[in-house]
């Protein structure tokens, strides 16, 4: 489902070779790391759909850099994540969140509030 | 750390990982360390790491890839002239509501004392 809907939102070759290299990187992870980059990939999808490709493979790029490099190191994927996985999922999205939907709402709300300012 | 710990750092913690940058540069995983050493026990790799890419975005901090024998290279981390802007102005930030906290307290637990002007 992932890979449909990375599909349709990427059009650059350059992004459909990432989105492959990604997939290799998971594929070496050990078990448990895998499996927990899956549920925060699944989340992320749900919880702050990024509009932009690019943008979203890099979220996953840097969220493969932080797991590669606590399994390698021995950092139990809980100590990565913490107590609240959702608190972290969250503090992760939110920086991507100039590729998020929500983000042209956000300006556009912005951009309202300061015409109905003016307008008096 | 309990919950209205963690509610509170939220708003500080980036105050915090930069003031540890300003000491020497670091990587994440130095970050957290010396963080759990303080006492944040509670504080997740992956909190630091988001945080440490936000201020990597906003211009903050200069970032270095240093290869490292097994793994993907590590990110180290050094505070910039933009970060140290940051800082100071994180610090007088401080300093402030700390004070005013402070004033609170007081007020609050010696209430008698008020008034008497």
């Amino acid at each position: 489902m992932a890979a449909q809907w990375i599909e349709l939102v990427t059009g650059p070759w350059e992004d459909k070779r990432r989105w492959r290299r990604l997939k290799q990187r998971k594929k070496q992870l050990p078990a448990g790391y895998r499996t927990a980059m899956d549920g925060l990939e699944r989340y992320f999808m749900y919880a702050g759909p990024i509009a932009r490709g690019d943008v979203y493979l890099q979220m996953l790029e840097d969220l493969a850099d932080l797991v590669e490099r606590a399994a390698v190191d021995g950092t139990s994927v809980r100590s990565v994540v913490g107590e609240d996985p959702v608190e972290f999922a969250e503090a992760f999205i939110a920086n991507y969140a100039d590729g998020q939907w929500i983000n042209k709402e956000r300006v556009r709300l912005i951009e309202t509030i300061d015409r109905s300012a003016k307008e008096g | 750390m309990g919950k209205q710990m963690t509610e509170m750092l939220k708003g500080t913690l980036e105050g915090i990982v930069l003031a540890i940058l300003a000491v020497e540069p670091a990587y994440g995983y130095d970050i957290t360390a010396r963080l759990r050493e303080q006492g944040f026990t509670d504080i997740a790799e992956g909190t630091v790491y988001a945080l440490l890419l936000r201020i990597e975005k906003r211009g903050l901090v200069d970032v270095e890839k240093m290869p490292s024998e097994k793994g993907p290279p590590r990110k180290v981390y050094a505070l910039n002239a933009q970060g140290s802007e940051y800082l100071r102005e994180f610090w007088g930030t401080w300093s402030f509501l700390a004070a005013r906290i402070e004033q609170l307290q007081q007020h609050a637990e010696n209430p008698q004392n008020e008034g008497g002007e």
